[in-house]
């Protein structure tokens, strides 16, 4: 019965988790290579577009996820017809991590050599080309680091999105754990949750280091 | 060799408004011929490196135009520019390589992008890692290679695409003497090889003096001089580039020389010291015995250095002539006439350079 409770709760979170990361990195990533390229002196300098979207990103990450959760419903009734549930969840969840992987895709990114960039344009490459071939294959080790990061705040997010009747291992820590007085089950999601996490970074950090020929 | 491939005219470059307005070229001119070796030095902030990178406009001037094999890069955008810069290569101090990529990655790079088919790429990259020799690291990445080693895989990868054109931006520079003088080899070999025209920067006076045929000396972003290397550094005709000589060349005086030579003013008997510089097959000839023996003056030498430009002797001699006044004019006349510029540093006009 625990059990079942538990692993039920551990796979609401992965799916949460997991769409909510794919999600937002697809619209995420993008967002942040326009952040980088837009900048002065980069390769396609445009201060207007590169200024509109850092406050549109400085905006979204100044919202605590609680706020965004219950302002956003609308939005995501819209969206996918539910507010509530796991996929219901998932939408708050990728909307609020959308700006956080803009910034994370940026970091890595501006931490590229300049030179190398330019190495590429003087051999004559194409703006695309520069992204795919250059920036992107660069910033490979810092670009794992920072999804592994993303990817952790959502598993400390998605515990909230019980709040919206989302479900996963926060949400079952809070009803039975807390509410009920269940210590054995705030134990075990507090074991799981530190689990996954530690998990999750071990592997993201020895991938970005495999990957690293600098 | 005549045929120009590189055209600079008139070209201005200012980096910021107002106050903190840098005027890094003010109207330079250049005409680089087809093959040749091309040295633009400078102290940093001379604008140096504006100047090669305006050349295949990864800046691109205010004013003026850059031709480059009859092409008129200056009006190029887009596609053509691209096209036009798969003919230009480029090497970089810090050598610029892709870290994520092997050699062979790096090198097969520039063929890739423009678009070359997978089993002409191989051919090509492989042809090239022999070129550099470096085809024992073919799969080794950036980060376990030494910096002589990157810069060759930065040559070969410069070449892969067939440029005419080779742009190298102080690309010794961050390396040791020993470094410098292999990777100096084989941009000489390639440009024999391949008729490769190659403008280099650099501050380092050995760089141009072991291979490059012309030079072009700027200061302040103004080309303050230039000519065929041996011309412009053994008789530098304008005071700014005489001053940079001055700088990079170890012609100084030694100041115990120097106030030997002060001090000889005082002694009774008369005397001149003289310094002589001498370029080319004058440097082969006996003069001071001549000298010595045609009009019974007493030579003392005070200071030698000898030096070699591309194989062309040239270099400075201080000495004391002591003897009658009417000989001592008559052996400087002597001297001059053999092509040997003089310069007096005491019992006369006060030195000049």
């Amino acid at each position: 019965m625990v059990w079942n409770l538990l692993l039920r709760a551990l796979w609401e979170t992965l799916y949460m988790v997991g769409a909510s990361l794919v999600l937002s990195a697809l619209v995420g990533v993008p967002l942040g290579i326009v952040l980088v390229i837009t900048e002065p002196r980069h390769i396609k300098p445009a201060p207007l577009i590169h200024k509109v979207l850092s406050t549109i990103i400085n905006i979204g990450r100044s919202l605590p996820f609680i706020i965004l959760l219950v302002a956003i419903i609308p939005f995501t009734r819209w969206l996918v017809g539910t507010s509530i549930g796991t996929t219901g969840a998932i939408v708050p969840l990728t909307v609020s991590a959308i700006p956080f992987v803009a910034r994370v895709v940026e970091t890595a990114l501006l931490e590229i050599d300049r030179g190398v960039i330019e190495a590429a344009q003087a051999m004559g490459a194409s703006t695309s080309q520069i992204i795919t071939k250059v920036m992107i294959p660069e910033a490979v080790p810092g670009l794992i680091l920072g999804l592994t990061m993303v990817a952790v705040n959502l598993i400390g997010y998605s515990a909230m999105a019980g709040a919206v009747g989302g479900g996963g291992l926060g949400d079952l820590s809070i009803r039975y754990g807390y509410q009920r007085f269940r210590g054995d089950i705030m134990f075990f999601t507090v074991v799981i949750l530190v689990a996954i996490v530690q998990g999750l970074q071990s592997c993201g950090s020895w991938l970005a280091a495999r990957l690293n020929r600098r | 060799m005549s045929q120009i491939m590189i055209e600079l005219a008139n070209v201005t470059k200012i980096f910021g408004q107002g106050e903190k307005r840098v005027v890094a070229l003010d109207n330079v001119s250049l005409k680089i011929k087809k093959g040749e070796i091309f040295g633009i030095i400078g102290l940093s902030g001379a604008g140096k490196s504006t100047l090669i990178r305006c050349i295949n406009k990864l800046e691109v001037p205010q004013a003026g135009t850059i031709t480059i094999a009859g092409q008129e890069i200056t009006r190029l955008k887009g596609k053509e520019l691209r096209k036009t810069r798969r003919k230009i290569g480029m090497i970089f101090q810090h050598f610029n390589l892709l870290s994520s990529r092997t050699v062979y990655g790096n090198i097969a790079f520039p063929l890739e992008i423009a678009g070359v088919k997978r089993s002409e790429i191989k051919e090509r990259v492989l042809s090239l890692i022999d070129l550099v020799g470096l085809s024992d690291k073919i799969s080794a990445y950036p980060a376990e290679l030494s910096g002589g080693q990157k810069q060759r895989v930065g040559i070969a990868r410069a070449l892969a695409s067939n440029p005419e054109v080779l742009l190298c931006d102080e690309a010794t520079s961050a390396l040791d003497p020993e470094t410098t003088k292999s990777i100096l080899g084989l941009l000489q070999d390639v440009n024999q090889r391949f008729n490769l025209t190659i403008v280099l920067i650099t501050h380092q006076m050995n760089v141009i003096k072991e291979i490059c045929d012309t030079v072009a000396v700027i200061e302040d972003g103004r080309i303050v001089e230039q000519g065929p290397v041996v011309e412009v550094f053994a008789r530098p005709r304008t005071p700014a580039a005489r001053r940079f000589m001055k700088s990079v060349l170890p012609t100084e005086i030694p100041a115990e020389i120097q106030e030997r030579a002060l001090r000889m003013d005082d002694r009774k008997q008369g005397g001149k010291t003289v310094r002589i510089s001498f370029v080319g097959d004058v440097a082969g000839e006996p003069v001071i015995s001549s000298l010595i023996q045609k009009f019974q003056v007493d030579v003392n030498i005070l200071y030698a250095n000898l030096d070699y430009i591309k194989n062309t002797p040239f270099g400075s001699l201080i000495i004391d002539l002591m003897g009658e006044n009417q000989k001592i004019e008559a052996a400087m006349e002597f001297l001059k006439d053999r092509g040997l510029e003089l310069e007096v540093l005491n019992g006369g006009v006060e030195p000049t350079a």
